[in-house]
């Protein structure tokens, strides 16, 4: 039925993800995202039996998912890329859009808003681009890594575990494009919420953090 | 047989229905899980013992036979490396439970690059759908020790997909393979299971 296929424009009714979207077709957005087989959203799942912690740790994923989403569309709209190095942005950020769409459909009205960013030039830059993903794609593995073993839902938990190889499979990627080792070491390590904030926060690419969504202005929910 | 399940398990909370509503996220099928006891983890464990053991022999034999140059080569030795330690963590887990390694035949896999290069791609994107499969059947400490190859092998799947300028990240969440079918795929690849 079309209620469990993607559509942008019922999921995304305040057109946040359609902004970020940036100068990819939706028949793009699709494609790069892994076409069919993929984004399969439930409307009326919003957070629908979601525990607290649950709730927690999908909007923490979805804070850094934002981050990289906006990352990496600001990098395609600076066209600073080219060859390898664009296409890769192109598709790693129609992928990252995609977890922040996931989530916040998964979350509804429990979805945190979009920060403001400032990339500070890094997405106008190849070389800055390149070790700025590089660090944010490890950064990933290190914080999914770190929040699984809190999960509760089954369905939460597959859900992480599959972004999770694929932040992996992306850090690996952006690392061979820098010519560096894509596998440095035999095993990845988890890092605790608290020093990934630290680390985020000592970028400055977050400029403002806005509060949760509140019930009162469905801006978020539809 | 499994012991009762303390009150509060991942598996439990599924039972109940908590969330069942209809969540599907990018795709990803609900994992199976087991009820998380010792006697899951020695078999869930040993089914990635099976991959660790097909891996560590993949890139040894391709290795003595000489068979890679370049990228392919410094490709195989590194990941070597990794899968021997991955080897000795979980046959460390295991103990005594640590099942045998089983024989194998690559064929022209370690022999000849371009088979060589799609084997090891194959072999490292089933290795990421087994452990991504067996994350819900185990106990915590059982899922830390996983969760720290996991992604290690991601990033294996990635770099060889790269070398051979495949997509090192085709779909937006990788899909978990249960244990039947990690043992057919380890079987395409010449394992007698």
């Amino acid at each position: 039925m079309s209620g469990t296929e993607l559509d942008l424009a019922r999921v995304d009714r305040d057109g946040a993800i359609a902004e970020t979207r940036g100068g990819l077709s939706r028949a793009g957005f699709l494609t790069a995202a892994g076409a069919g087989a993929l984004l399969a959203l439930a409307p009326r799942a919003r957070a629908a039996g979601l525990s607290k912690t649950d709730v927690d740790v999908l909007n923490y994923a979805l804070s850094l998912e934002y981050l990289q989403a906006a990352f990496y569309t600001e990098s395609e709209r600076s066209k600073a890329l080219k060859g390898r190095a664009a296409k890769a942005a192109a598709q790693v950020g129609a992928v990252e859009r995609a977890h922040v769409q996931a989530f916040r459909a998964l979350l509804g009205r429990k979805a945190m808003a979009k920060p403001r960013f400032d990339f500070q030039g890094v997405t106008e830059d190849p070389k800055a681009f390149l070790k700025t993903a590089v660090a944010f794609e490890d950064l990933a593995v290190e914080a999914y890594k770190g929040q699984a073993p809190r999960i509760q839902s089954e369905r939460v938990l597959a859900a992480a575990l599959g972004i999770h190889t694929v932040e992996a499979r992306h850090a690996a990627w952006m690392r061979y494009l820098n010519g560096i080792q894509p596998a440095a070491a035999a095993f990845d390590d988890p890092r605790d919420k608290g020093e990934i904030d630290r680390i985020v926060r000592a970028t400055g690419f977050v400029t403002a953090k806005p509060k949760m969504t509140t019930r009162r202005k469905p801006k978020y929910t539809g | 047989m499994a012991p009762p399940e303390p009150s509060v398990t991942r598996a439990g909370l599924l039972r109940r229905g908590a969330c069942a509503a209809g969540l599907a996220l990018i795709g990803v099928p609900a994992l199976v899980a087991a009820a998380q006891s010792p006697e899951q983890d020695v078999r869930a464990l040993n089914l990635l013992l099976m991959v660790e053991y097909t891996e560590s022999a993949f890139y040894a034999e391709a290795l003595q036979r000489d068979a890679l140059s370049g990228e392919l080569r410094s490709f195989a030795e590194q990941v070597l490396e990794h899968e021997r330690a991955h080897l000795s963590l979980l046959e460390g887990v295991l103990g005594a439970s640590a099942e045998r390694e089983p024989q194998h035949d690559f064929g022209d896999a370690t022999s000849a690059s371009d088979a060589f290069a799609d084997a090891a791609a194959r072999l490292e994107d089933l290795a990421v759908a087994a452990y991504n499969g067996q994350a819900a059947n185990v106990t915590p400490e059982a899922f830390a020790a996983a969760a720290r190859i996991v992604s290690v092998e991601a990033r294996h799947a990635a770099w060889i997909r790269s070398i051979v300028k495949r997509d090192p990240a085709p779909r937006a969440a990788d899909q978990p393979k249960t244990e039947a079918q990690v043992r057919a795929g380890l079987e395409d690849l010449g394992v007698r299971l």
